[in-house]
C-alpha cells in the first residue's frame, strides 16, 4: 500500500480526535529542525471551520477493541492500514518544513496489544527527536493499559499526553467501551500528573533535567452519545482539572459513524451547540473562578441553549448587578458578563490613573452590548431597562429568523 | 514646519529628534507620498542612524520597552497617517513616562493600541498561514500582507528552519526576506538569526520538483480528509481564513486529483 492510500485512510480514522492545540511549551531550535512556541500556532482551518496545527493522525486503525460509537472498531469492515514509523517520520519533517504543520499528534488504534502498539508510538518519536533532530511539537496518545514503564519512555519524548476518559461516567464507559476499565485510565492520568511533578521539580535544580511532558496532559469525552446529564459532565471535567492538573479537557459532539442500539440513531446530527456551551461553561471553570455547582445544579442540569452560561448565571444572581467598574475587584468584573480576563485587566490598570467612562468601556475590550445591562460606570447605568431577569433575558436572546410561512 | 523622511524607521526617529531639538514639527511625512501645502515650509530629513539610536534609547528608557515595540507595530502598518499618530503618542509619552501605557483608551494612545494589535494580529496569522515550497535548492514562500511585516516573521522562521536556505516573498512591496543556514551550519557562531531584507522584483518562473507536487498533494489529501461532514461549516472557515489568503495556500489550490486507491 503506497502512502497516499495510507494517508488517505489513517487521516480519515483519526479525524474525530479533537485536541489540536500547539501550545503550552517554548523551545528553540538546537541545530536540528523547528522549535515551539507557547502561544501555539494554527495552520490550516479544514471544511469543517476546526484548526489544523498537528499532523494529526493514526499509526494504525487495525484495532483489537469494539467500542461502540468508533469507525475503528473490530467488528467493522473497513480498509486497514499502518504507517512504516519512518514512513511516518518522514511526511511529518516534509510537511513541517512547507510550514504546513507545527507538529505531530499520534494516536492508534490497539494493534495487537496496548504495548505493542505504545512501543511502535515510542519508535515514531525516537526516529524524529533523534535521527532528525526534530524540536517541534509532538503530542502523543496514551494508549489505555499499555504499561507504566512504556508511558514514561514516550513522556520524555514528547510534549503533550493524553489519556481519553472517553465518557463521564464509569457506568457510561462500561456501556459504551467495555474493553476500557476507567481505574486503569486513572492510573495513567495519575502517573502522568506524578512524573510531570517530579520533572518540574528536578529542573529547579538542575538546567539539563529532562523535560517530561513539558506542555502537560489533556484529555477529551465524547458528549452525546449517552444519557449523562450536562452538570455531570461538568462535575467530571471539574475533577479532571483538580485531580489531574489537566491543562484541557477536550468535548467532542458524538458523530454517529456505527449502528447501535444503545447509541443515537444514524441520522442523528451531532450535538453543536451542546458542544459549544460545554466549551463556554470549560472556560468560566479555568479562566474566570467558576465553579460547576454555580454554572449548573440538580434542578437544572442542563445548560441553557440560548444564554451563554455566563450570561444565564448573571440573570440568575441579578441581587448582585449593577456593578460599579470603577470600584469592584477582578474576581467581581470576571463575573460581569461581556468582560473577559483581558479587558478586566484593562480596566484595573486604566481606572489607577483616570475612571473608566461608559465610552471608555467599549474601547478597552468588554462587549458592550452584554456588558451594559450589568454595570455602572460612575455611577451612570448604560442599559436603558430596568434590571429584571424577563426583561433582560427578552432583550438577550437573538429573535428566532422569520421564516415565510407556508400556504400548505 | 513639515519633515519628510525617506519611509525608514531610522529616518522616523530622526524626525521625532529634530523635532525635539530643532523646530516642532507641524508633521511627519513620507517624502514619496508628500503633497505640498501651501501654508507649510517642509523640510527633507536626512536619516542619522545617530540620532536614531539616541531616540529609541530616550524612548525605552523614559517610556518603556512595551512603548518602543508599540511604536514600531504602528510604524511597519500600513495606517494613512500613522507618523502623526506616533509624533502624538510620543509627545505624551514623554511627558507621562511608563504610565503611558495605563491610558489604554485615551485619544493619543487608543488608535496606536489598535492599530497595533492588527499588526500583532497579522504576524501571528502568517506564522501559520506561510507555505514554503521547495524549488531544489531552497524554499520559497509568497505572501501579500495589508501590513510591512516581513522584519516581524523572519526571526521565527530563522531559528525553525536553521539549517534550510528559504525566501520568503512580499509580493505587494517586491521585497524578500533571505536566509541561507546551509553556510550558516558550517560555523555554529554565525548559526543564528542571519537574515536579511533585500529587493526582489520578478521572482521569475519558479521550478518545483516531482517531489514537491508530490508532497502538495498528499497535504491536500490530508486537508480534504481531515475535515468532518456532518460539521462542514464554511462560513466559520471563511472566519478563520478569509478568501485574499487562498491563492496562496495549497490546500485551496486546485491541482487535487481524488485518490480513490
Amino acid at each position: 500500500m503506497d502512502t497516499m492510500t495510507k494517508l488517505e485512510i489513517l487521516a480519515g480514522a483519526a479525524k474525530y480526535d479533537v485536541s489540536c492545540s500547539s501550545s503550552g511549551v517554548s523551545r528553540n531550535n538546537q541545530g536540528g529542525i523547528g522549535n515551539a512556541k507557547s502561544f501555539g500556532i494554527c495552520h490550516a482551518w479544514s471544511s469543517d471551520g476546526r484548526c489544523i496545527s498537528l499532523l494529526k493522525i493514526l499509526l494504525s486503525n487495525d484495532c483489537i477493541y469494539d467500542c461502540r460509537y468508533c469507525v475503528n472498531r473490530r467488528s467493522n469492515d473497513i480498509r486497514r492500514a499502518s504507517f512504516l514509523p519512518q514512513e511516518l517520520a518522514d511526511l511529518t519533517i516534509q510537511f513541517y518544513r512547507r510550514n504546513y504543520i507545527e507538529g505531530l499528534f499520534l494516536s492508534a488504534a490497539v494493534e495487537i496489544s496496548p504495548d505493542y502498539t505504545m512501543e511502535k508510538i515510542i519508535l515514531v518519536l525516537t526516529l524524529l527527536r533523534r535521527e532528525y533532530s526534530f524540536q517541534g511539537y509532538i503530542h502523543v496518545k496514551v494508549i489505555p493499559g499499555a504499561d507504566p514503564a512504556l508511558i514514561q519512555q514516550a513522556g520524555l519524548l514528547a510534549d503533550r499526553m493524553s489519556v481519553n476518559i472517553e465518557q463521564p461516567t464509569e457506568q457510561s464507559l462500561q456501556l459504551l467501551a467495555p474493553q476500557k476499565k476507567l481505574p486503569v485510565l486513572y492510573a495513567s492520568m495519575a502517573q502522568l500528573k506524578e512524573q510531570i511533578q517530579i520533572h518540574k521539580e528536578d529542573r529547579r535544580h538542575l538546567r539539563h533535567a529532562p523535560r517530561f511532558v513539558p506542555a502537560g496532559q489533556s484529555t477529551q469525552m465524547i458528549v452525546g452519545a449517552s444519557a449523562d446529564s450536562d452538570l455531570t459532565i461538568l462535575q467530571t471535567t471539574q475533577s479532571l482539572y483538580q485531580r489531574f492538573n489537566m491543562k484541557r479537557v477536550y468535548f467532542s459532539a458524538y458523530v454517529p459513524v456505527n449502528e447501535d442500539s444503545r447509541l443515537p440513531a444514524l441520522a442523528t446530527a451531532p450535538p453543536l451547540l451542546r458542544e459549544h456551551r460545554l466549551y463556554q461553561s470549560d472556560w468560566l471553570l479555568r479562566f474566570y473562578h467558576f465553579k460547576a455547582e454555580e454554572i449548573l445544579d440538580p434542578v437544572q442540569a442542563y445548560l441553557d441553549t440560548e444564554l451563554d452560561p455566563k450570561t444565564a448565571w448573571a440573570i440568575r444572581h441579578l441581587e448582585l448587578f449593577p456593578v460599579e467598574i470603577n470600584r469592584a475587584s477582578y474576581e467581581e468584573l470576571l463575573r460581569i458578563p461581556g468582560i473577559g480576563p483581558k479587558s478586566a485587566q484593562r480596566i484595573i490598570s486604566q481606572r489607577r490613573v483616570a475612571a473608566v467612562s461608559v465610552d471608555e468601556l467599549k474601547k478597552l475590550g468588554a462587549v458592550f452590548k452584554r456588558a451594559q445591562y450589568f454595570v455602572t460606570c460612575k455611577g451612570v447605568y448604560p442599559g436603558h431597562h430596568p434590571l429584571d431577569p424577563m426583561t433582560i433575558r427578552r432583550i438577550m436572546v437573538p429573535e428566532p429568523p422569520t421564516v415565510q410561512l407556508s400556504l400548505f | 514646519m513639515d519633515y519628510l523622511y525617506d519611509g525608514s524607521f531610522e529616518g522616523l526617529l530622526t524626525c521625532i529628534y529634530y523635532h525635539y531639538y530643532r523646530e516642532k514639527a507641524s508633521g511627519i511625512y513620507q517624502q514619496e507620498y508628500y503633497q505640498p501645502a501651501l501654508m507649510t515650509d517642509s523640510t527633507e530629513v536626512i536619516t542619522d542612524p545617530m540620532l536614531a539610536a539616541r531616540v529609541s534609547t530616550a524612548i525605552e528608557q523614559k517610556i518603556s520597552k512595551t512603548s518602543l515595540d508599540l511604536v514600531y507595530r504602528v510604524f511597519v502598518s500600513s495606517a494613512a497617517n500613522k507618523e502623526f499618530l506616533i509624533l502624538h503618542y510620543l509627545r505624551w509619552g514623554f511627558r507621562l513616562g511608563a504610565k503611558v501605557d495605563l491610558y489604554y483608551s485615551h485619544p493619543d494612545v487608543y488608535p496606536l493600541q489598535k492599530i497595533a494589535h492588527k499588526v500583532t494580529a497579522e504576524v501571528h496569522r502568517f506564522l501559520g498561514l506561510l507555505r514554503f515550497a521547495d524549488a531544489g535548492n531552497f524554499l520559497y514562500a509568497v505572501l501579500s500582507p495589508d501590513h510591512y511585516i516581513l522584519p516581524l516573521i523572519a526571526d521565527h522562521f530563522a531559528d525553525r528552519l536553521a539549517g534550510e536556505r528559504w525566501i520568503i516573498h512580499d509580493r505587494k512591496r517586491d521585497l524578500a526576506v533571505v536566509y541561507d543556514g546551509h553556510h550558516a551550519a558550517e560555523d555554529s557562531a554565525r548559526y543564528q538569526r542571519q537574515w536579511y531584507i533585500t529587493d526582489f522584483p520578478h521572482p521569475g518562473p519558479l521550478l518545483f520538483t516531482q517531489k514537491e507536487q508530490y508532497y502538495q498533494k498528499l497535504w491536500q489529501l490530508y486537508f480534504d480528509k481531515i475535515g468532518i461532514e456532518s460539521r462542514c461549516n464554511p462560513r466559520l472557515q471563511a472566519q478563520f481564513v478569509p478568501y485574499r489568503y487562498r491563492g496562496d495556500l495549497v490546500e485551496f489550490k486546485p491541482i487535487f486529483i481524488k485518490n480513490d486507491g
